[in-house]
């Protein structure tokens, strides 16, 4: 078992068992339908035009390949779209590292071969994004290649494991042929895939968009800059734009739809569930940097006859974000606000206990209040969320403390 | 009426939402070497080079065009794309002469700010470090759009050599001839004449500007649906930037030429003593705005080309690049930016300043560098996988493949010559 680099065998002659050149390595194809990381063929450049050869009829191969077989027993080479070409799609190429979180270009490829009855198995195993890989393309031709080999085994590699290794694709029905879902990419935080993305180019951007889970596209666009938001969702086609600002919280999806230029948000908006829509609408009348601007309408409210385990049952059910659920809001007849209740305070207490009894005198502002009487708010009272009440005293809804802090950071 | 003023109204809107790449980077083309070139092709030969200025503004568009809509259409720099299309070994080369080429310009520019402000009598042991820090600083402290309103300003600034030009009470009938027309006094088989028109010629393309236009463009978020407004930008920079290079070579040509032409200034090394020679001939003003604006020029360009290429370096090769990550998380990208700046200022403070060396140095680097970085954008620009419908057309690319071929040969000759 040994590692083989891409680069040593493009251009690597291929000889037959009488010693033979026969052609040149021009490329080599992995089919991932097949196997994920198995080379399927290696193209080689003969005599009699481009043939595929297998890694079955492969004796040895490094900088000379050696082969069993004649080649009018390879095939003809056929381009095809299913299958991944690791000079043209992977070499010098972008590629995101999963592991590191970063956007990272491709010096080399890496493969292991394993000698099975008296043939090959090769499984690409690593891309180089380092010094190494570098360094042996410079060298190659120039260089001999003992001591280029010598050389480079001083070079401490700088390889990503093929695990970790997301493809940047393009075109939707290649993705689908090559199995590339971002899968990887997914189970970062949001804020990190939002990272990676900003250092994507549209295109690249729109590919992750259209193929990553609605809640995943959701969560990394809020935490997207506003610009890049703005271009990623103009990209998108409106059914899925709208897949998408479903799942995200309403003030956020408010926010982005008043950036857009009306006719793309009004599309949009046609394409969403009635009740997200009713409510991403009622946010969007509010001037962006007012309470209501800023506000989520997902939040929890119990009666104010509610005893603690009532507001457990309404904490499972819940189904907003994570930051609203800091405080849970006692409202009266007709929705009117009367307490609030911090989290805190239902976790210490006993199941049967009368919210009421646990209540602090909440605070709360109108929907016009202007977002730096909000801040003001939060900092006099060390408030987790604020509510908005209107007019008549009924809750309306909550801004978060995150919120603030973006919207101070924003400044 | 009413909806025609509306229409322009939405139309200026769109305009300033995009204006900004082209037109800077069209500008810091007169930069300290360039205002240099053509003061002394004034002073030399009077109105007679006006004639390559049209010409020059054509080229200058037709290249500008195309690293703009590369921009535009992939959202990726150039040496992005030279890197996915050429691989890695072109790549390297093209980025190691870049550095070169471009570490003579940024020691020319930082030469630029010291003879300006040493007019004014400050020492260029003052201002040279002050220069540098103010460059550092701006850069990795400020944002694009923050940056951006600073070099929009700076671009402004060059008014100021229209306003010298206007001093010099040129005779305007001679030079509009002159810019229409091809003098027939002087031969072609002038020897210093033709030298002089391919230093002119060959100091309005330069390889870094390429990679700069592209990269803004792509930091700026123009989309292919933005395009068509975003060519208006680079016309009107590349227009106003040859109007400006008009009124230099107008100056020097009304006053130092006109007077009994440049003995003393043969041997200048930078647009300063030029300066110095307006002032008996066209007045205190003129030679203050001639002063000043080589300081804003230098400065301008001094800024833009350190930041510039330690990112298209480091993108190309594969190095963590961004103004949005710490030292230690791209230390590549800050030291070469950091390098080029103190390097680069570092040279003036030497007791024998080696500029000569550096230039020539700089120039073959050049010769080197830019037919690469033309040719590898003709040829992106053709691949129909990466521009889809915006390839380059049949007519673009006659004027294209031309334009190229004529300032690819040009800078050849230019260092052979030298």
């Amino acid at each position: 078992m040994s590692l083989v680099a891409l680069s040593e065998m493009l251009g690597a002659p291929v000889r037959d068992a009488s010693g033979v050149v026969r052609g040149r390595v021009r490329e080599i194809a992995v089919a991932p339908q097949e196997h994920p990381t198995r080379i399927a063929y290696f193209v080689v450049r003969t005599a009699d035009g481009e043939r595929t050869l297998s890694p079955d009829a492969i004796k040895s191969a490094g900088a000379t390949v050696r082969t069993t077989t004649e080649p009018t027993a390879w095939e003809r080479y056929t381009p095809s779209d299913g299958v991944l070409l690791l000079k043209r799609d992977l070499l010098d190429q972008q590629i995101i590292d999963v592991h590191g979180r970063k956007v990272v270009r491709v010096n080399d490829v890496e493969m292991e071969s394993t000698p099975v009855n008296n043939h090959l198995l090769l499984n690409v195993v690593a891309v180089d994004v380092g010094a190494r890989g570098a360094i042996r393309r410079l060298s190659k031709g120039i260089v001999p290649s003992f001591t280029l080999r010598a050389l480079l085994d001083r070079i401490p590699p700088r390889v990503i494991p093929w695990e970790y290794v997301d493809l940047l694709e393009t075109d939707p029905a290649r993705r689908v042929k090559l199995k590339i879902a971002y899968e990887g990419l997914s189970k970062l935080h949001p804020a990190d895939i939002a990272d990676i993305v900003e250092d994507l180019a549209p295109a690249e951007r729109e590919a992750v968009f259209e193929t990553i889970d609605e809640e995943v596209a959701a969560e990394t666009l809020e935490e997207l800059d506003p610009d890049v938001q703005k271009a990623v969702v103009e990209s998108l086609d409106k059914d899925r734009a709208a897949d998408i600002v479903e799942e995200m919280d309403p003030d956020a999806a408010a926010d982005l739809l008043g950036e857009l230029p009306e006719e793309k948000s009004v599309e949009i908006l046609k394409e969403m569930q009635p009740e997200e829509r009713h409510e991403v609408t009622h946010l969007l009348e509010f001037s962006e940097h007012t309470a209501a601007g800023r506000m989520t309408t997902e939040f929890i409210a119990v009666p104010e006859t509610a005893v603690v385990d009532d507001a457990i049952e309404a904490l499972r059910r819940f189904e907003g974000s994570r930051e609203a659920v800091a405080t849970i809001y006692l409202v009266g007849p007709a929705g009117k606000l009367v307490g609030s209740v911090p989290l805190v305070k239902i976790a210490i207490s006993s199941p049967a206990a009368q919210l009421s009894d646990l209540s602090d005198p909440y605070v709360a502002c109108a929907p016009d209040t202007p977002e730096s009487e909000v801040a003001a708010l939060f900092d006099k009272y060390n408030l987790i969320t604020l509510a908005v009440i209107d007019e008549h005293g009924r809750l309306a809804g909550i801004i978060t403390a995150d919120d603030v802090i973006a919207m101070l950071r924003a400044r | 009426m009413k909806l025609l003023r509306k229409e322009w109204r939405t139309r200026i809107a769109l305009f300033l939402a995009v204006v900004g790449p082209g037109f800077i980077t069209a500008n810091v083309d007169n930069d300290a070497g360039g205002i240099f070139t053509y003061s002394q092709a004034g002073a030399q030969f009077g109105y007679s080079l006006l004639w390559t200025l049209i010409p020059i503004t054509i080229a200058l568009v037709v290249i500008q065009e195309m690293a703009s809509r590369m921009g535009a259409v992939t959202g990726k720099g150039l040496s992005d794309l030279i890197r996915e299309e050429f691989g890695f070994r072109l790549t390297f080369v093209v980025m190691v002469t870049l550095v070169v080429t471009n570490f003579g310009n940024v020691v020319a520019e930082f030469a630029g700010i010291a003879s300006s402000l040493e007019l004014f009598g400050l020492s260029r042991f003052v201002v040279v470090p002050a220069a540098a820090a103010v460059v550092w600083l701006l850069v990795v402290r400020g944002t694009y759009a923050s940056i951006e309103k600073i070099f929009l300003a700076a671009s402004g600034f060059y008014v100021c050599y229209i306003v010298a030009g206007l001093l010099a009470h040129p005779d305007w009938k001679a030079a509009a001839i002159a810019t229409v027309t091809r003098p027939k006094s002087i031969g072609i088989r002038d020897y210093s004449y033709v030298s002089m028109v391919i230093a002119v010629v060959g100091t309005t393309i330069a390889p870094w500007m390429q990679f700069y236009l592209q990269a803004s463009i792509v930091e700026k978020g123009v989309t292919v649906r933005q395009y068509r407004t975003s060519r208006w930008d680079v016309i009107l920079g590349c227009v106003f930037t040859d109007v400006v290079a008009w009124f230099i070579i107008v100056a020097c040509a009304a006053t130092i030429y006109a007077s009994g032409g440049p003995m003393t200034l043969t041997k200048a090394t930078d647009a300063a003593p030029f300066a110095l020679a307006l002032r008996p001939l066209a007045g205190e003003y003129a030679y203050l705005l001639f002063a000043a604006g080589l300081f804003n020029a230098s400065l301008f360009a001094a800024s833009i080309l350190p930041i510039s290429t330690a990112y298209a370096v480091c993108e190309g090769l594969g190095f963590e690049s961004g103004l949005d990550k710490r030292f230690d998380e791209a230390p590549v990208f800050y030291w070469l930016y950091t390098l080029l700046i103190v390097l680069g200022a570092g040279v003036l403070l030497l007791p024998h300043v080696p500029l000569v060396y550096v230039s020539v140095l700089s120039q073959v680097a050049n010769g080197v560098v830019l037919p690469f970085v033309l040719i590898f954008m003709l040829l992106l620009t053709n691949d129909r996988e990466l521009m889809g419908d915006h390839v380059n057309g049949r007519g673009f690319n006659i004027v294209a493949w031309t334009t190229v071929v004529i300032m690819v040969g040009l800078t050849l000759a230019m260092f052979v010559w030298r």
